[in-house]
Parts: C-alpha cells; structure tokens; sequence
C-alpha cells in the first residue's frame, strides 16, 4: 500500500508507505552500498538510485477517497544518493573534487526529476549518523521528489515572498548583507558563500549555507561556484566533526525553489541547512512535543556561542 | 474605472450594472500583487475592468504565434500596411474592428514596474488598450449570453519588472490551467524552410539519406505544407505516396513521422467547401467568411462547434495517426477562432476554438502537438509545443514591417521577449534553424545568435535545410553537446531596454550571452568552464529500480 492521506487538522499531506516499514534495521556485517552488496555487483563511482523501500513511486497506484478523507496518488520518487564508493569516507572526508561531483549529479538530479510535470517538489537531504536515523554508515544522501510542496517548504515560500513584497529585496540577499557585516555569526567564507550559524537558529549547532548571489536553484551556479560551495561543505562537516572529536551527526538539508509550480524564484534564495541534532559531546537535542507539536523550538545554545566554537575549529582543506 | 495608481486596484471591486449585464468583480492579495477575479450574468460583449496611467514605455504582446511582442514608447504608430488589412487582418487580431483603430496589446501588457495579464481565456479575450494618457483592461465576450454568473476570466497586477515578473505570471497561468505538455522537447528536421512548396517524396527520402550519413541525431522528422491536395482536403498529391507509406518511410530511419496541416482552414478550392458549406463560419448574411488569403486563394474558417465538422476533424486526425504520424504541426489555427456565426449560436470565438483543439487532442491523445499561427493564451493545455513568433526566413531585415511576416530578425525578438513561456506553457518552438551556409542571406553572425539563443533558452531545435549543401556543422555539433546536458535553466535581463543579457544554466554550468544589439546583431557569448565532468549512465533492473551512474570522465 502506498498512498498519501490529506490531515484536515493542519492542511497537510502525509505519506503512507507499506515499503517502508519493510526496510532493514541497521545491518552490521555488511554494507549494501560497498560492491558485493545488495544493490551493486561491480564498483562505481557515484550513483542515485531508486530507493528499495520507498514512500513514493512515479507509478504509484491510484486511490480512491473515503468519503471525508481525501487521498491522492503517492507519485513521487525517493532515491539514495551515493556519494562514493569509499565506505569509511563522509562529507567531511571526501576530496573536495569528489564534492563538487556531487553537486554536479545533485543538480543533474534536480533537472532530470523535473521533468516530471507531477513532481512539484525535489528535497535533497542527508541523514548522518544513526542519533538521526540514518541506517547506514557508508557516505550517501537520499533525496524526495514530492508531488506537492510540503508544508515547511510552503511557509519558506510565503515568508520569503512577503519580504520580497514589503522591501523589494531577496531576505536572504539582505540576511547575506547584514551577516557580513556583523561577522560574528559567521563561521567561514569564501568568494562565493557564507557559512553561519543563523540569528534564528532552531538547533544548538545549525549551520545554514547561503550563497552570496541571488541563485534559486543549485542549477544556477556557476562552475566556479560549485567549488566554493564544495568547499563550504567541506569545511563546515570538518568543523563539525572536530567540534567534539567524532563523527558529528546531522541531518543537511538543500533548499531548492519548487518545480512545475510557482517558485517565486526572484525570492527565493538557494540554500542550504544543517541541523545537528547534539547539544554538546555526549547529549542530544531531541525534537519532542513542543518541536514536534508545535514547530516552536527551543535553542539552548545561543547561536553567536555556537558561532564562535564552531569559528574557532581550525580545519584545512 | 480609472485608479490612479496599481496600489489603489482595491477600488475596483463590487457589483455594477451595465448596459445589458451586471459584474461582481472581487480583488485579492497574492504575492507580489493582485489577482482580480469576479462573475459576470447576461449578454456582455465587451467589459472594461479598469483604467491606470500609461507608462512611457510598454512590452506589448499580439494575440497569436507570429505576431510581434515588442517595446513600444509613446510616439510609436502602428504600421500595418493598408493593402494587406483585408487579407490579414484575422490574422492579425481576434478582433481586427478594434486592433486597427487602437494600440492594443493581447493576454498581458509589461513596464518597467509591472506585469499585467489574464490567466485563461476559455471563453473571453483579455486585452489592453492604451489610449494616450491611460491604458484600459479589457475582457470581450463578444456577444455571448450567460444565462446563469459566470466566472470571468482572471487577471493578475504583478508589481514586478518583467524580467522577474513575466516568468512568474507564466507559472500562474499553468497552476490556474493545471497545465500538462509533453515532457520531452523534441529535436528534429522540417521541410519548410528550404523547399516551401517545391517539395516531393524524392526530396524527402533524400534528406532521409542524408541526416543518417551525416548523423545529425533527430527524433522527428516532419514535413509541412506541400504534401496535401489542398488545404482542407488532407489527401496526399501526386507528389507523394498513402499518408502509411510517408510515414513508414520516416520511420525506418528511426525518426518519429511529423505532419503539417491547417486543419481549421478550407481553401475556396477544396472539395470540403465544395460540397460542406454549412460547415464553415458564416457573417451575419448567412455567407461564408474570409479568414485570410494565401496560396492565391480565399481561406474559409472551419466551424468547430458543427457536429458533423467536429466528427471530420476528429476522423481527419485519427487517420492521420492510425497512418503512423506522431508529431502534428498544426498551423494558421486562428482560423477557428474568427468572429462570426457558428452553428451553435451561443458561442464565443474563444471557445469554438478550444473546442477545435480539444477534439485534435482527444484523437492524438500523447502525440506530440505543435501549435502555429496560434492564439497563445486559449491554446494552453492543449499543445506540447507552440511556436512563439514570425516564420523565419533566410533573410534579416530589421525595417520590414513588424506584423507577423516572415524575417528571421522578427522571429528572433520573439523568441526572446516570448521566452518566459518556455517549459512552462509548453515547449517554444523558435522556429527552424537554417543551418545551411549556401542558398541564403543570413550571415555566420546572424545564423550563430540564432542558434546560441535558441538552444541557451531551452526551446525546441528542429532543423530545416536540403541536407546535400554545406551546412553549418560547428554549430550542429554544439546542438548536439547541448543537449546531452539535459534540461536547463535560464534567465533574461533587459527586456524592457532592448540589451538582452541571457543566462543559461545546466549540469554544464552557467553560459552567457550578452546582445548589446539584436538588429545587426552585435553580441558576446561566454561559456563557463566545468571543473568536472561527468557521464550518466542509466541502468533499469528488473526490479522496475532505475539506476543513475555518475562517472568522471576526463577531457
């Protein structure tokens, strides 16, 4: 069964997925990722592909309603993204070259799938560590094409377009502008990019990633900016990982103006999110009732503190 | 009602009494402007919603394919030679008893602080009419009775320039159509460019020949005008084998078989206006109306809203399919959408025509349809592709009249100022590239930007030349890197001043080009640099799982 369900309670879809359930709980012995697993016999050098256990499904099976309970067609797409065929590696780890790879399939990712009309919305995310649910240790994202714009991704959209409204300007342009000139949110930069523990950080240690140019879409950077944002990735998972001295867990986030719908592109400014869900080296961040419930959350750590230890984690790349 | 400002657009809203009909208009905030919607109840053949102060300078856009989208300033006249009003003047306008006494702009008019434009015509025809100081919205019903209130066609004030402001308006209309087109932008080879109406099968079978010695790479492979005995009568001539025998011919090269046909139009010459003249649209005598003239005859307008009309086009294309044809360029469509009586009375220029597009599609069904000579707005959903300006021609004449003929320069304008609706609407089709450097008048430059503009901007890529001559391969092989980019994104700044910055993005990178004059025309172009480069390969297993390899590759 695979299907999504309309919440009257709070305007949104919720996906309901028989798939996913089945899939395996951490395995330890092996890795389906490596060559000789599961999903590839020989060695490769980056892939996506279709998930074993998805939500969604291009041919999705058509549902019908009941009665006030509204369903749609789950015909969206869910795919692992593989970042390379080095097991032990990570974000963090990773050449900056294999990076900017990366970002080159992530982008090829985000083009190709658009070209589903139904698909309205591709998210590309990462799960790191299993404090976050990732079940596997070997460097992969994943990535959702959603037939609809989820409803965070909604609120994004309307809050970036009612600044564009109210002062003609991108807010993210604006938040680049002010962040530079404050610095001591700021935790790295370069031609391109800024990296920054956000004024309205939700977690301890967030990180967003902005580039410096009004972009809407990975697509719309320049090759030379693709290596800066590589290094910008690079840098901020090192830090993260020196932080604490382990391998840091976070959930990272690219946040892509929509596609097949309206995207506001002129307000809506690329960028990316890392939320680390770790408090300090030994406690966590849980996202409970009040985060879960209410999407109020509670930041113990100021984020210019955060700023500051993160600024002060001395990488090379 | 006139508002002095955009910002004061709330004015407008309530109910009035008009001669013969009553309107509720209702205005609600949107992003980024306004969105004016409202129902309409008995007979209405023209409303004007409101009136603002006329900016200096206008992006102005005509009602179909080939007619001009332009910059106009406050001194421009509209120059449309007399001679020719008779014989175009359909072409020229949904309503030409209004087009050639006033400056008019179709669908959506822009400035330097707004975009303004209708979100559908299914029944009405929004447009714009600037009068010295102000310029009126309009929605023309032409007549039509709504027993019951309607709603009217929407409209949106977008506070934004167009260079922002028109790509966004195209995603408003396709979420308020709930669009869908073809997701794949088809590249190919058409005939028209090269022979006109000096085409036969040998010729044919030759650039058949010809495209696989010099593996140019089509999917399509369509030819046009030539091949039928007359418009209207959509039989092959002596020329040409059955329609199964052209088609299967294409398709043993591997290309999918494309047609042109006219199918609103009937020659005075035909069998059809022969011996169906109840078919056609008629005036108000009860005589058949002109909708153009060419091929030196009269052309009358298919009435598709006659039963018996309606089951011949829908046989017509069937026909046409079942031979193997799966791409259909359908041409001069504004043809069905003249101003007179139709057999079912109560019927709007407007929805005769959509009714004519909707039976193709349902007898098509997910074959590739191409528009021309089309009305834009009323044509969404139903094609997959739609020629956004004048037929190009192996000449470049910036001081020809600016009214829809053929000019590669005029197309080419189009083809940037148009370029918003592109993966949007549908597929822009720029019209065919000439890439032959014998046999015609455009120069290297001309032939260059064209090319570089065409594919930058994502638009359909199909090729019209006898492939026996030189042809220009340096750009065909840029076409074809081009496209195994993938899809692309792209934007344009400067269409309000006419020096067009065009960015184009892709897994490649961002490439510029940068025209500081389209008329002779003067440009640069960049090309970003990849630091990687990556090949895809892509595995189905026997899952039903698709498999996307990503491997560097060095050159």
């Amino acid at each position: 069964m695979m299907e999504r369900r309309w919440n009257l309670l709070t305007g949104e879809w919720v996906m309901v997925s028989a798939f996913t359930q089945a899939r395996p709980t951490n395995p330890t012995n092996f890795c389906p990722l490596c060559p000789g697993g599961d999903e590839f016999e020989g060695d490769y050098d980056l892939v996506s592909f279709d998930n074993r256990y998805p939500s969604m499904k291009l041919d999705a099976p058509e549902v019908e309603s009941e009665g006030i309970y509204q369903k749609a067609r789950s015909n969206g797409k869910c795919e692992v993204v593989v970042y390379t065929i080095d097991h032990e590696s990570a974000m963090s780890m990773m050449p900056i070259h294999q990076i900017e790879k990366l970002i080159r399939m992530w982008a090829d990712r985000y083009l190709d799938l658009a070209q589903n009309r139904f698909i309205k919305y591709v998210f590309i995310f990462e799960n790191r560590g299993k404090e976050v649910g990732a079940t596997l240790p070997h460097p992969h994202g994943q990535l959702y094409a959603f037939p609809f714009i989820p409803k965070r991704i909604e609120a994004k959209l309307q809050a970036l377009a009612k600044y564009y409204d109210e002062n003609g300007r991108c807010a993210v342009c604006d938040i680049v502008d002010s962040e530079v000139k404050f610095e001591k949110r700021i935790i790295y930069e370069n031609e391109s990019f800024i990296a920054l523990v956000p004024f309205y950080a939700r977690w301890p240690y967030e990180v967003h990633i902005y580039p410096k140019r009004h972009v809407s879409t990975i697509v719309e950077l320049t090759n030379i900016e693709r290596y800066h944002l590589s290094k910008a990735l690079k840098v901020v998972t090192m830090k993260y990982d020196l932080l604490f001295k382990q391998a840091f867990p976070y959930m990272m986030m690219l946040f892509q103006a929509p596609v097949n719908d309206i995207s506001y592109s002129h307000a809506f400014h690329f960028h990316i999110e890392f939320n680390p869900v770790k408090r300090d080296k030994d406690k966590i961040k849980w996202m409970a009732s009040v985060e879960t419930g209410t999407w109020a959350f509670i930041n113990p750590k100021i984020p210019e503190e955060a700023a500051k230890e993160l600024r002060n984690v001395e990488v090379e790349v | 009602m006139y508002v002095s400002s955009l910002s004061e657009i709330r004015k407008i809203m309530g109910y009035r009494q008009c001669d013969g009909y009553e309107i509720l208009l209702e205005v609600s905030k949107i992003p980024s402007g306004y969105k004016i919607t409202g129902e309409v109840k008995g007979r209405v053949d023209d409303v004007e919603l409101f009136s603002f102060p006329r900016p200096d300078k206008v992006l102005v856009n005509n009602w179909q394919s080939w007619g001009p989208a332009r910059v106009i300033t406050k001194e421009f006249k509209l120059d449309f030679p007399k001679e020719l009003i008779q014989k175009f003047g359909f072409s020229a306008s949904i309503m030409p008893e209004v087009y050639f006494n006033n400056l008019i702009s179709d669908y959506f008019i822009a400035s330097e602080e707004f975009v303004i434009g209708a979100l559908k015509s299914q029944i009405g025809h929004v447009y714009f009419r600037l009068n010295d100081d102000n310029v009126s919205v309009h929605s023309r019903y032409f007549g039509k009775t709504f027993h019951e209130w309607t709603p009217i066609e929407p409209v949106v004030i977008l506070n934004l320039a167009p260079d922002d402001g028109l790509f966004y308006y195209a995603e408003l209309i396709a979420k308020e159509n709930d669009i869908a087109f073809s997701s794949h932008n088809p590249i190919g080879w058409s005939s028209w460019y090269q022979y006109y109406l000096d085409y036969d099968y040998q010729k044919m079978v030759s650039d058949l020949d010809k495209s696989k010695e010099l593996d140019l790479g089509y999917e399509v492979f369509q030819i046009d005008d030539a091949w039928e005995v007359d418009i209207g009568d959509w039989i092959p001539n002596e020329k040409f084998p059955s329609l199964k025998e052209m088609a299967d011919k294409i398709a043993s090269y591997g290309y999918k078989p494309g047609i042109w046909l006219a199918p609103f139009s009937i020659s005075e010459t035909s069998s059809v206006f022969k011996n169906h003249p109840d078919w056609l649209v008629k005036d108000e005598y009860g005589l058949p109306v002109v909708a153009y003239e060419n091929w030196n005859k009269k052309i009358y307008a298919l009435d598709t809203t006659h039963p018996e009309a309606i089951e011949w086009l829908r046989k017509l294309f069937i026909t046409l399919k079942e031979s193997g044809f799966d791409y259909f360029k359908i041409d001069f469509l504004f043809a069905g959408a003249i101003q007179g009586r139709r057999y079912a009375e109560n019927t709007s220029p407007v929805e005769a025509y959509r009714n004519g597009l909707k039976v193709i599609r349902e007898a098509v069904g997910d074959s590739f349809v191409l528009g021309c000579g089309a009305p834009l707005l009323p044509s969404v959903g139903f094609v997959d592709g739609m020629r956004i300006g004048a037929d190009t021609a192996p000449y470049w004449d910036p001081n020809a009249p600016d009214i829809g003929y053929p000019n590669a320069y005029y197309a080419l304008r189009n083809v940037i100022t148009r370029a918003f609706m592109n993966n949007i609407l549908w597929w822009n089709d720029p019209d065919c590239l000439m890439l032959r450097k014998e046999d015609t008048q455009i120069n290297d430059a001309q032939r260059e930007l064209y090319t570089l503009v065409s594919l930058f901007l994502d638009n359909m890529i199909i090729q019209s030349d006898n492939l026996s001559y030189e042809i220009d391969m340096k750009l065909w092989k840029l076409i074809k890197k081009y496209k195994t980019y993938g899809r692309r994104r792209f934007k344009i700044k400067g269409l309000i001043d006419g020096k067009y910055t065009i960015t184009s993005c892709g897994v490649n990178g961002c490439d510029e080009v940068i025209i500081e004059e389209l008329t002779i025309p003067q440009y640069m172009v960049s090309y970003d640099t990849p630091r990687v480069e990556l090949k895809k390969i892509v595995e189905k297993r026997t899952d039903g799982r698709t498999f996307n390899y990503y491997e560097e590759t060095h050159q």
